[in-house]
């Protein structure tokens, strides 16, 4: 892969000046961790590099939580994403094939993703939960952003991955190509370590290969014991990278509102004769299991569970997924 | 608005004529302001502007190209206030979507309707269709159960269907009233009666999930194999576009992958009767 490098100060001018001409959202460090923040003259100094993925999911930028999608999709400004884990990159993936689909194409979601430029980051420490190696996912990107910044020293030092990303840097005056190595073996040094690290914390989880004859093969006994203390909130659902399920609203005029969804909402499936057929909640609880890591991967190409483990951070009932693997594969 | 068809955003159509079908069973005739056309057995999301939008199956011939007939049964809130709506009132189309009856795969066939309720509606669509081509099929048989004389819809339609040549149509109600002088019983024990041959025939099953199942086996009971039998599914089909998630069944998305398959495709299938 081409690195290139900028003094991490020269670097802060630069997105000071990118600020005249897209909309920046950033991963920022804040009093609760790590989340995107839109970025503004007075905060580039707390974008955070290096770090473990933010608290939103990248999905939020392409799938907002309301939309109006009657009205005219155009970006009126193109935007700039950085700090996205690769684990979230990755689900985009799925989000493509969804959304970007031959036959029904979102004229929404494409314009979102055709003026976006993603700035990945290269997670060098873990969180609790983060899991992305057991599905085979590198805590770094080298596919499907445009570029990473990494953080060495005072030098952030740019991958190009994309060729909308090395046009993109072509306009930074101060980025020089890197000649020295020894930044590029730390880069390794630190990667190896980060993904030795969740290997090592994530032994005997089962891979993204065989969760899906597990799940089809588990018994009603174990939805019923890890759905008891499912609130039916869809926090889970809400937070995943890969959850897409949205409800259309209508407002005067023939408008349409899409509205992010979760199938562990009661009534999710419900028809109007009144069948329901994930009106038990360990029916619902088991679908989104199911549709993840059993139908999903059966229709689609990419993964629809990236290993980020907010769904075990967000869960107010304390669901550890990985856990009831575990316990599945015992 | 950039190139491209906005998926979401429906087309305005006109109610000409609301025809009372049963007490609780309405159909819209509607003229679209844009061109529209579908295939029998696809459906349509319509709207009542500002309160909802639901799937229903065009219950009208796909050959008529300007006009659209939606067969609609009271059962919640959108349909209720459907049903209120007076001609002159303009309703939202999307679609059409989804794969419907594969016609051209009936040529040569004797084909078996089985039907129940409104599921007459996109039945309806269907015997339109085959009425077009039937000269390529070999007979064309409707079996009918509704829960009571009042509640059968279209009674027009099978004096029609039985003035015409290689069609029969046959009625059973669950309760009679005093006027009732055909048959009594589930749909099923219609099939019971009738000639047919099986190997050179198709069965279509269409109406409420606890019908399509019974109605199911007892075709797989008579000898029909798993892809002779076409179910049309019902789902909370909300897009329509196989993204928002609503009509999963397993592996598929009833409004895209469907709302049409053969019993072959769905057997392995959890929960489909539900």
């Amino acid at each position: 892969m081409q690195y290139l490098s900028i003094k991490k100060e020269e670097w802060d001018k630069t997105i000071e000046q990118l600020l005249l001409s897209y909309i920046i959202f950033a991963a920022e460090e804040n009093e609760f961790g790590i989340d995107y923040e839109v970025v503004n003259p007075s905060n580039i100094t707390r974008i955070s590099y290096n770090r473990a993925k933010p608290a939103t999911s990248l999905k939020t930028f392409f799938l907002p939580v309301k939309e109006n999608v009657t009205t005219d999709p155009s970006v009126k400004k193109q935007r700039i994403i950085l700090g996205a884990p690769n684990c979230d990159i990755q689900g985009l993936k799925l989000l493509d094939e969804i959304y970007l689909d031959k036959d029904f194409n979102d004229l929404f979601y494409r314009e979102k993703r055709e003026n976006t430029i993603l700035i990945a980051i290269d997670c060098f420490e873990k969180q609790p939960h983060c899991h992305c190696t057991s599905y085979g996912i590198k805590p770094w990107s080298t596919d499907d952003s445009d570029l990473a910044a990494i953080l060495i020293d005072d030098m952030i030092i740019l991958r190009l991955i994309s060729p909308k990303g090395e046009e993109f840097v072509k306009q930074f005056s101060l980025v020089h190509a890197l000649n020295d190595s020894k930044f590029i073996s730390a880069i390794e040094k630190a990667q190896n370590a980060s993904e030795s690290l969740l290997f090592e914390s994530n032994q005997g989880l089962p891979d993204y290969k065989s969760t899906g004859s597990i799940v089809k093969k588990a018994g009603g006994a174990i939805w019923k014991k890890y759905s008891a203390n499912c609130v039916s909130c869809g926090a889970c659902a809400t937070i995943c990278p890969t959850c897409t399920c949205f409800l259309l609203i209508d407002k005067p005029g023939f408008e349409k509102i899409k509205q992010l969804d979760a199938c562990q909402y009661p009534g999710f499936e419900r028809v109007a004769g009144g069948e329901d057929s994930l009106y038990e909640l360990p029916n619902r609880f088991r679908n989104r299991y199911m549709c993840k890591y059993a139908w999903k991967p059966e229709k689609f190409n990419s993964t629809a569970c990236t290993g980020c483990g907010r769904c075990i951070e967000a869960c107010i009932g304390k669901i550890n997924k990985n856990e009831m693997f575990m316990e599945l594969v015992k | 608005m950039l190139n491209g068809k906005n998926i979401y955003k429906p087309i305005k159509a006109r109610l000409t004529e609301v025809i009372d079908e049963s007490p609780v069973i309405k159909t819209f005739v509607l003229i679209p302001e844009h061109e529209f056309s579908f295939k029998t057995g696809q459906f349509i999301e319509l709207s009542v502007d500002g309160i909802g939008e639901a799937p229903f199956t065009p219950s009208s011939s796909p050959h008529v190209a300007d006009k659209l007939e939606v067969t609609v049964m009271k059962t919640g809130y959108v349909t209720e206030i459907m049903h209120s709506l007076k001609p002159g009132a303009f309703m939202g189309i999307r679609g059409p979507f989804g794969r419907g009856y594969p016609v051209e795969d009936f040529f040569g066939k004797e084909v078996i309707i089985l039907g129940g309720g409104c599921g007459l509606a996109p039945i309806r669509s269907l015997l339109y269709a085959l009425e077009h081509v039937k000269d390529k099929l070999a007979k064309v048989i409707l079996c009918y159960g509704s829960k009571t004389p009042a509640d059968c819809v279209y009674k027009p339609l099978f004096n029609r269907l039985n003035k015409i040549e290689k069609f029969e149509a046959y009625r059973t109600v669950d309760k009679p009233d005093d006027e009732w002088d055909g048959a009594v019983g589930v749909v099923t024990t219609l099939l019971d009666n009738i000639r047919i041959n099986l190997k050179n025939s198709v069965a279509v099953v269409c109406g409420p999930p606890i019908m399509m199942k019974f109605g199911t086996i007892r075709f797989l009971e008579m000898g029909y194999k798993d892809d002779q039998i076409y179910l049309s599914m019902e789902k909370n089909m909300s897009c329509g576009l196989g993204k928002c998630g609503h009509c999963m069944m397993g592996e598929f998305f009833v409004c895209k992958d469907g709302p049409v398959f053969t019993y072959n495709e769905l057997k392995n299938t959890p929960d489909i009767w539900k």
